[in-house]
This record gives C-alpha cells, sequence and structure tokens, in this order.
C-alpha cells in the first residue's frame, strides 16, 4: 500500500469510530437534557393545571405547546426546581412550533425580548428539527387514561414508575424521541400519572456546537498531514531512484540525499552499505583476478614437471621397444617428476587457503614425532632413489603440540623435500626433533649446494613477502619455502634458515610445547 | 603375528596396486572395493585395516566409527583430500595413522610394517638386540651367550641404544644420558666412547653412525 493511501486509511480508520463515538456521547448528553426539561415541565404544567385535568379528564392532554425549557446553564439537572413553566398555553396555536423556542432563548411568546446570551435567533431553514411541543396525556391510579386520544401506558415505563416518581424510557441508541412518565405530586385521581412525549433539542445539553463547522478543521488537519506527506514521499522516491541508479552501475555512485531528517540519515546509511558492497566487490574481483593468476600459474606449474614425466615415459618406452638396457636414469627422473607435482599440487591446495583474507588455523593436537615420521616416509622412496640419505631422530617420549597438522605437515614436507631434491647424489639430510624444556626444535639439515649468504637473505624475504614466491628461481624453492614460513608465522613458531654446519642449509622450526606431565 | 590386511579401497587401480604390493611384501590381503556399514562379526580377521575415506556406499569415517565401536584393529587411513577437518576426525574416531595421496607404495608398505611393528621401545630389564644381550640390572652384556665388559659409560650407550634399535639417537642425547659433564666431557668425547664399544662388540653388533644425528644400533638377525 503506498505510503500516502495508507496514512489516510490509518487516519479514517481511527477518526471515523472516535467521531462516532463523540455524535453517539452528544445525542445521549441531549436525550438526558431533553427527559429532564420534559420531565420538569410536566411536573409545573400538571401542578398548574390540576383543576383542569381533573375536571375534565377525557378532554385534559394531547399536544400542549412547544417546550419551554427552563433557561438554566448548564441545562437542568436538578429536577422539581418548582420553576413555573413560562411557555405558551397549552392551546397555543400551533404556528409557533415553526420558530421553535430559541436556543437557550427565550420562549415563542417572549421573542420579543432580547435573546439572553446574545445569540441569534436560528434561520428559518434551520437544518436541524427543533423540540416538539409536548404530548401529555392524564392516567388515573389504574394507569388508564380518560382521553380516548391517550394511548396505553407503556409497560416499561407503567412498572418502572412503580419504583419511583418518574420513569424515563432506557435508552440504547438515543433518537430525538423522548418519553417519560411523572407520578404528579398528589397522586391520586384521573391524574395521578402523566405520561410526556416530546423531542430533544439541539440546544439542550449538546456538547458538540450546534453547526457543524467543527468538522472543518478536523478534516483539515487530515488534508493537512496527507498534504505534508507530499515532500516526504518526494524525498523517499528521489532515495530509491538513487539506489537503483547506484545498484545498476555495481553500487559505483553515491546514494546521497540533502538535507538533516530521517530520510537523509537514510541516504547516508544506504550510502554507507554502497560503500561496503563496492568494496566486497572490489575484494571480490580482486581475489577472482588473483585466482586466475594463480590458475594460469599453477597450469604452467604442473605442466613443466608433466612434460618432462612424459618426456621420460616416452624414452622408456622407446628403449623397451628397442628392446635395449633399462634406462635408470630416466626411471629416476620421471619419479622425481611425478614426486615433485605431488607435492606442488598440495602446495597449491595450501597456498590457496593461505591466500584468503583471513585464514582459520584448525588447530588441534599434533605428535610431531609422528608427523616427522610421516614426512620422512612421503620422501623417502624418492630420496633412495635420488642416493640422498635420510634419517631422523624423534624424542622418546611423544612430543605433543597444538597445531593445524595439515599447515604444519606441508611446511615440514616442503622444507624437508628442497633438502633432498636439490641434493646431490651421496648426500644426506637429517630431521632431528629435539624437546628442549617447554618448546620443540625441529632441525632439517642437509649437505647440499647449500643457498649463498645474499640468495639466503633473498630468499627468506622472499618467502616472508610470498609475492614472487611462485618462481622456481632459485632453485624453485619459493613457493614451498613461503608456505613453510607463512605456516610457522600463522602458528607463532620460529622459522630461521641458516648455512649448515655440514656445508649445506639447516632450517629450524620451533615452537612452545607444553610438557607432557602437563597434557 | 597374522598379515592379513583388509584394504578398503573403491579405486579399482590404485587397489589393484596396493594388494600387489601387500601381497609381495609377505601380507595377505583382502580388497572391499566400497564401504559398508560395520557390525561385529562382519569384520574378518585382519592385523591391520586400510580404509579410503571417500567412498561409495558407506562414507570412510562412518565405517571407522562402526569398527571403533567394537574392533582395536589398527586402522591406516587413506585420503586423497589434504584436508585438517578430515584427518582430525579421523584421529578423533580412532584412526592410528593417516597417508594422504598420492604416495609412494613403498611408503604404504613400510607404514603398514611399522604399524604391525609396534611398540618397538623396550623397556624391560632384559633388552634383546640381535645376538645381544643386556641385562640391566646386573649390567651384564652377552654376545652370543659370550660375556663382554663394557665400563659404565659404554654400557649406558648401549642400552640407550638398544632401546630402541633401528632408530638413530641423536648425539647430544646420548651425550646428556651417559656421560657426566664434570667427569666424561662433552659430545666429542662420546665418538672416543662409541668407537671403543663397537670394538668390544666386535663385527657382529653394528653400531651405525648416523649423518646430521648421532647413532643408531641397527637391527641385527633375529634370534
Amino acid at each position: 500500500m503506498r505510503l500516502r493511501l495508507r496514512l489516510a486509511v490509518t487516519a479514517a480508520a481511527v477518526m471515523l469510530p472516535v467521531t462516532l463515538a463523540l455524535f453517539w456521547f452528544d445525542a445521549a448528553t441531549q436525550h438526558r437534557a431533553a427527559q429532564q426539561i420534559l420531565i420538569e415541565y410536566t411536573l409545573s404544567r400538571t401542578s398548574a393545571d390540576r383543576q383542569g385535568c381533573e375536571a375534565a379528564p377525557e378532554r385534559w392532554g394531547g399536544a400542549l405547546s412547544p417546550m419551554d425549557p427552563p433557561f438554566r446553564e448548564p441545562p437542568p439537572r436538578n429536577k422539581m426546581e418548582g420553576q413555573a413553566p413560562r411557555g405558551p398555553p397549552p392551546d397555543e396555536p400551533p404556528q409557533s412550533r415553526m420558530e421553535g423556542p430559541l436556543p437557550h432563548g427565550p420562549p415563542p411568546d417572549e421573542g420579543h425580548g432580547p435573546p439572553p446570551r446574545g445569540a441569534f435567533p436560528p434561520p428559518p431553514s434551520e437544518r436541524r428539527p427543533r423540540a416538539r411541543p409536548a404530548v401529555l396525556f392524564a392516567y388515573d391510579e389504574a394507569r388508564r387514561s380518560a382521553n380516548p386520544a391517550a394511548p396505553a401506558m407503556p409497560a416499561a415505563l407503567a412498572a418502572e414508575i412503580a419504583q419511583g416518581d418518574v420513569a424515563r424510557t432506557s435508552f440504547v441508541w438515543p433518537t430525538s424521541e423522548v418519553e417519560v412518565l411523572v407520578r404528579t405530586p398528589w397522586g391520586t385521581g384521573p391524574c395521578a400519572f402523566v405520561l410526556a412525549r416530546g423531542t430533544t433539542d439541539p440546544a439542550w445539553g449538546a456538547i458538540l456546537p450546534e453547526t457543524q463547522v467543527w468538522l472543518l478543521p478536523v478534516v483539515a488537519v487530515l488534508l493537512a498531514v496527507l498534504l505534508a506527506m507530499g515532500p516526504v514521499i518526494r524525498r523517499i522516491r528521489r532515495l530509491t531512484e538513487a539506489a537503483r541508479r547506484s545498484a545498476s552501475l555495481s553500487y559505483a555512485s553515491d546514494v546521497a540525499i540533502g538535507g538533516g531528517d530521517e530520510i537523509a540519515e537514510l541516504a547516508a546509511a544506504f550510502d554507507a552499505a554502497r560503500r561496503e558492497i563496492r568494496a566486497q566487490l572490489e575484494e571480490k574481483d580482486r581475489r577472482e583476478k588473483a585466482l586466475r593468476d594463480f590458475v594460469a600459474n599453477t597450469t604452467h606449474d604442473v605442466m613443466v614437471p608433466l612434460a618432462v614425466l612424459q618426456g621420460h615415459l616416452a624414452t622408456l618406452r622407446e628403449r623397451a621397444a628397442e628392446g635395449g638396457p633399462h634406462d635408470a636414469a630416466a626411471v629416476v627422473s620421471a619419479m622425481n617428476e611425478a614426486h615433485y607435482m605431488a607435492s606442488l599440487v598440495h602446495n597449491l591446495t595450501a597456498a590457496a587457503r593461505l591466500q584468503a583474507a583471513e585464514v582459520t588455523l584448525q588447530p588441534s593436537r599434533v605428535d610431531l614425532g609422528a608427523l616427522v615420521e610421516r614426512v620422512i616416509g612421503r620422501h623417502r622412496p624418492i630420496a633412495r632413489q635420488l642416493d640422498v640419505s635420510l634419517e631422523i631422530a624423534v624424542p622418546d617420549e611423544p612430543l605433543i603440540i597444538s597445531a593445524d597438522v595439515t599447515l604444519i605437515e606441508q611446511a615440514v614436507s616442503n622444507v624437508t623435500y628442497n633438502a633432498v631434491r636439490y641434493n646431490h647424489p651421496g648426500g644426506h639430510v637429517a630431521l632431528v626433533l629435539e624437546r628442549d624444556g617447554a618448546s620443540f626444535t625441529l632441525r632439517v639439515i642437509d649437505d647440499g649446494p647449500g643457498i649463498a649468504a645474499e640468495a639466503l637473505s633473498r630468499l627468506v624475504e622472499r618467502g616472508y613477502r610470498g609475492d614472487e614466491a611462485r618462481t622456481r628461481a632459485p632453485g624453485g624453492q619459493g613457493l614451498g619455502l613461503h608456505i613453510a614460513f607463512r605456516a610457522a608465522e600463522l602458528h607463532g613458531f620460529a622459522m630461521t634458515l641458516k648455512p649448515s654446519e655440514h656445508g649445506g642449509l639447516e632450517v629450524t622450526l620451533s615452537g612452545p610445547a607444553p610438557p607432557p606431565d602437563s597434557g | 603375528m597374522s598379515k592379513r590386511v583388509l584394504i578398503v579401497e573403491d579405486d579399482a587401480e590404485l587397489g589393484a596396486q596396493i594388494v600387489k604390493r601387500l601381497k609381495d611384501a609377505g601380507y595377505e590381503p583382502s580388497w572391499w572395493r566400497e564401504g559398508r556399514r560395520l557390525h561385529p562379526g562382519a569384520l574378518p580377521d585382519v592385523a591391520l585395516v586400510i580404509l579410503d575415506i571417500m567412498l561409495p556406499g558407506a562414507y570412510g569415517l562412518d565405517m571407522l566409527k562402526d569398527l571403533r565401536g567394537f574392533s582395536e584393529v589398527p586402522v591406516l587411513v587413506l585420503s586423497a583430500r589434504n584436508d585438517t577437518a578430515d584427518k582430525v576426525r579421523a584421529l578423533k574416531l580412532g584412526a592410528d595413522d593417516y597417508m594422504t595421496k598420492p604416495f609412494w607404495p613403498e611408503e604404504l608398505v613400510e607404514r603398514v610394517a611399522a604399524r604391525l611393528r609396534r611398540p618397538m621401545m623396550q623397556r624391560s630389564e632384559i633388552i634383546e638386540a640381535g645376538n645381544l644381550r643386556i641385562d640391566r640390572t646386573s649390567r651384564e652384556v652377552t654376545r652370543g651367550g659370550e660375556r663382554v665388559e663394557l665400563t659404565r659409560v659404554e654400557l649406558d650407550l648401549l642400552v640407550a641404544l638398544a632401546q630402541r634399535p633401528g632408530a638413530a639417537v641423536t648425539r647430544r642425547s646420548l651425550a646428556e644420558r651417559v656421560l657426566d659433564p664434570e667427569r666424561d666431557g662433552n659430545e666429542r668425547t662420546l665418538d672416543v666412547h662409541v668407537s671403543r664399544l663397537r670394538k668390544k662388540l666386535g663385527p657382529g653388533v653394528c653400531i651405525e653412525t648416523v649423518w646430521g644425528i648421532g647413532y643408531r644400533l641397527s637391527p641385527g638377525p633375529g634370534p
């Protein structure tokens, strides 16, 4: 539902019952006032004309004169004030009915006098009906009337008069008709009860102004509210437009609405959300590009050893076809390439994980000795083929640390494989795991060619930086070493590279290891 | 000891290779080509299970869970996904070890052998390694029944090596264990003791020098 329609409907839904209740209450008040006036009029009229009534009960009654309300402000509440009716006699010609009593004004027969409260006489074409003349009928103690024109006494009133001196019709929905039954002060004879019928008069007891001009401001307020919605709705539409335009431009354009109101604040909030989305999109684009580059580089990295492997396999097949001697070197090279590819793919998986904006480690209890043995187990077959001895020493007691087992295993594996792969036949690689109090030290020592001092520092720097880490130079250790560095860094472990005392490289990984007795 | 090994592996090529390798190594492999939920009695009498955790039929880890409900047989898990959560879950569910694909066949055979050989550590008072017999209480060493006289340091050295036959022990830990730094000196002195010990034990017992680490008592021929 549109905003304006919703507002109109809501306002109508609230105002309508309130207005109706107001009208009902007004009518009820009028009704009560008219009853009271009718009672007093009847009493005074009957008291004044007791002789006339008792003398000729069969003729007494009927339409008397226009109602003559006692002039009191506010409309009478205390009955039996004993004020004599100042209305015209009962046989007043009915033409005065047209004029009716003036609102809060004098009765028609005194109409020539100035109105007591300066009220103007209503125009003859008064829209709202004035009170009709009261109609009275006298009844005897048996509740019968001598007047043939009198109606039978209403049962409800007859029942009620037994309880008191006055009976009123109870009302639920106030009508203009008013009916009361009054016990005369003497209460005997043919005029023991008087039934009076009359109508309400808008001048009596009304709480709403007589003219309905008061409805105008109410409607005006409603219209004003609906009109005031106009600029608000326009601003909201502009905001919608700006948000749509921004969305169609991948959130590159601002969502801005001037001003200091809530809509401007909403626009600012939209704009903040837009900037966030924009930043996320840019980050996503950046990552997508990185991933594309990564896949492209990876493809290259895997294709090269694969090509070498295919070459070796082709050589082997040709030799076999020729029935030539078994080419052991080609087999070893083929195995080495296959091993390299496996290690590369593991590293690519790890690198993809480590490239995430926020790397989440999955730490668990890791038996470092078992881990080192697994790493050795993985590389020993290839080390054997390359004629590189691969030895390991782990402490007697299990060495348990808290780490992400995949990343740390990959780090140790990379360092170990580098030491094996770039060694020379007859070379050595040793992994030594030791506990030193509450920390562990894992050293990977080799007697390979080693790395010159400045190349080493460059490699370390590159390993830390990560860019260019993928390039194979020097010796292709880049990516594997970078992953090892990153994994160590994420775990808060220290990883250092230095020339080993045996001429090669010594890589040390160390970190906290809670003593076994503390769990 | 039974050498029967159960292999649960869905890949035909890899499964056949593993079966052949294990047969060649003297094991009796049986091969399930798909996972199935296990209940007591459904598992053949095997000494070890090699379980691929990505299987059609029943998820490998579910099989492991089933298995651990009634059996303590060693389980070696194979995983193609190098994923921490998988491994941690497998170890928590009671796997003894895992291997990530790809692996060299000999690596698998070595791991199976290592798993079936355990426990290696000798803690008893009598240590036997090859034809060597060491009584730690009486501090007597015999080689092929013949008594060998050793000094205190030499005996401690031999015990340290013989407790984990085949495993390399670092010179540092040997020195810490057998040398009194005030009397016997440092790691350099250790080499002298080892060389004397080798001479006393003769050619039948091999104390290998392990490059970069220290020494190892190579496992001799069984008694």
